[in-house]
């Protein structure tokens, strides 16, 4: 395939993409294309290579062969700056990871600041905006050891947004926190889908899939088994693979 | 048995040990500087990914664990002029002091960084931040708090270290009991006087640990 025989290019483009750890084969032939402002929702049974599929993206994983395209860069390709692509692309991780030295404000705004050089003032007020945003207008200056975990990840979505990105990738969002946290990490989640970011979630949470997503891919063993809208998939799985899934998931 | 201990003699030497317990401040401090100094090279080595750098460190990290402060004295002070470089004891106290608890805060320094969490470095790589960045912003504030107790303990273990420079006549605290046990013949009033002057530096180093860790404790407490 030539550059120019590229017919379309998605926001996130993998071409037959392989991952190996070790003799281990993470993910297996991916091809799959995520448009502008869709929302992709990955499911799949823990160990299915979904969470090394969006740490791809990012370069927090780096693939064996097959073609990555991000934003129109090559991932791998020399040409591509990886750090300059990663401020554009927001990563939201299951364990929320914020710094623990510094405050909501300053973790929403140590980025901006640092990296995409705006000035401080700019940055805080942009900050303060994005955490009244989250519902956490009154945290600001609390540290992520006195906020609960959906208020943690709530930050760290904020921290996300301050980097203004144009892709947002989910790693399992909800899956530390307690039952009655999901729903306020959830709902964040959905304004920013509504607002038109092209997102990649890997989640279970089948509401969140059914209110937002276009598509859902499910992967097992390091191959996307079956991909198709949320209502398609969850209540026509055409794989005895996913329908195994989908029932133990659907079954409390 | 008491009768014997003369407080007179050793309050007529005073003199003598207040030089002596000053010149055991500013020699440890300089040379507690200069171990940060190799310290912190030696760690920035040991943490690259290529051999060239961290084999040396890590070769020298070890020499200086394997053998006796002492042994590593005696050649700076006897060894290094026979090669050729001739230095002033208290030059060669500090030298020595500083490269080998150089080597310890090395170890306890990389211990800091590698004990932060491998998901604070995702999260500073993936907002874009570049490898400089993510140390002085993310990584260093992190581990700078958990080595405070550990460098303030590897201190306290130079001071003592530094009673060895008195084998080389560095008048410091150690030598000046020396000098009271030699002149008077009274090795108990010497030693006990300098074991008490230990003791006060321990504490004052043992009380700025405690401040430092109420202070860093209260500031972004981590769960």
């Amino acid at each position: 395939m030539t550059k120019t025989g590229l017919t379309k290019t998605g926001m996130i483009d993998f071409r037959g993409v392989n991952k190996w750890f070790g003799s281990l084969n993470v993910l297996k032939d991916i091809t799959l294309s995520v448009e502008p402002r869709e929302v992709v929702v990955v499911c799949g049974p823990s160990g299915s290579g979904k969470s090394t599929l969006i740490r791809c993206v990012n370069g927090l994983e780096t693939i064996k062969d097959g073609d990555l395209v991000v934003d129109g860069q090559r991932l791998g390709d020399p040409a591509t700056n990886m750090t300059q692509l990663r401020t554009e692309i927001g990563f939201v991780f299951q364990a929320f990871n914020l710094y623990p030295h510094k405050t909501a404000l300053e973790n929403v705004t140590l980025a901006p600041i640092h990296v995409r050089k705006i000035p401080r003032a700019e940055a805080e007020k942009a900050g303060r905006e994005l955490l009244a945003k989250v519902g956490l207008a009154d945290k600001v200056n609390a540290y992520p050891a006195q906020l609960s975990g959906g208020q943690q990840q709530r930050v760290a979505i904020a921290r996300c947004l301050g980097m203004r990105p144009k892709i947002m990738l989910f790693d399992e969002p909800t899956s530390a926190l307690d039952p009655e946290m999901i729903s306020e990490v959830l709902d964040v989640m959905v304004a920013v889908a509504e607002e038109g970011m092209t997102m990649m979630v890997v989640t279970h949470e089948m509401g969140f899939a059914r209110k937002v997503a276009q598509r859902v891919v499910f992967m097992d063993a390091g191959a996307i088994v079956e991909s198709g809208t949320p209502d398609e998939f969850f209540s026509h799985p055409k794989t005895d693979r996913s329908r195994a899934f989908l029932s133990k998931i659907l079954r409390h | 048995m008491l009768e014997n201990f003369s407080f007179r003699t050793i309050v007529e030497y005073l003199p003598l040990f207040g030089q002596g317990l000053i010149t055991t401040v500013w020699l440890s401090a300089l040379s507690f500087v200069g171990a940060l100094i190799v310290g912190i090279v030696l760690c920035a080595m040991n943490l690259q990914r290529g051999w060239l750098f961290r084999a040396p460190a890590k070769a020298y990290i070890d020499a200086v664990r394997a053998t006796p402060l002492l042994a590593q004295l005696y050649f700076l002070y006897f060894g290094l002029p026979r090669l050729g470089f001739v230095l002033p004891e208290l030059v060669v106290g500090i030298l020595a002091l500083s490269l080998n608890s150089g080597a310890y805060v090395a170890e306890i320094i990389r211990a800091g960084i590698l004990s932060i969490p491998r998901g604070q470095v995702e999260a500073s790589v993936a907002s874009g931040m570049t490898y400089v960045q993510r140390m002085r912003l993310v990584v260093l504030p992190q581990a700078f708090k958990v080595t405070i107790p550990p460098l303030l303990g590897q201190a306290i273990v130079l001071v003592k270290d530094s009673a060895l420079l008195s084998l080389i006549s560095v008048s410091e605290l150690t030598r000046a009991g020396q000098l009271l046990a030699s002149d008077r013949f009274m090795p108990a009033e010497g030693f006990l006087t300098i074991a008490a002057f230990y003791l006060l530096l321990y504490y004052c180093l043992k009380g700025l640990a405690g401040l430092s860790s109420r202070w860093l404790g209260t500031a972004g407490a981590r769960t």
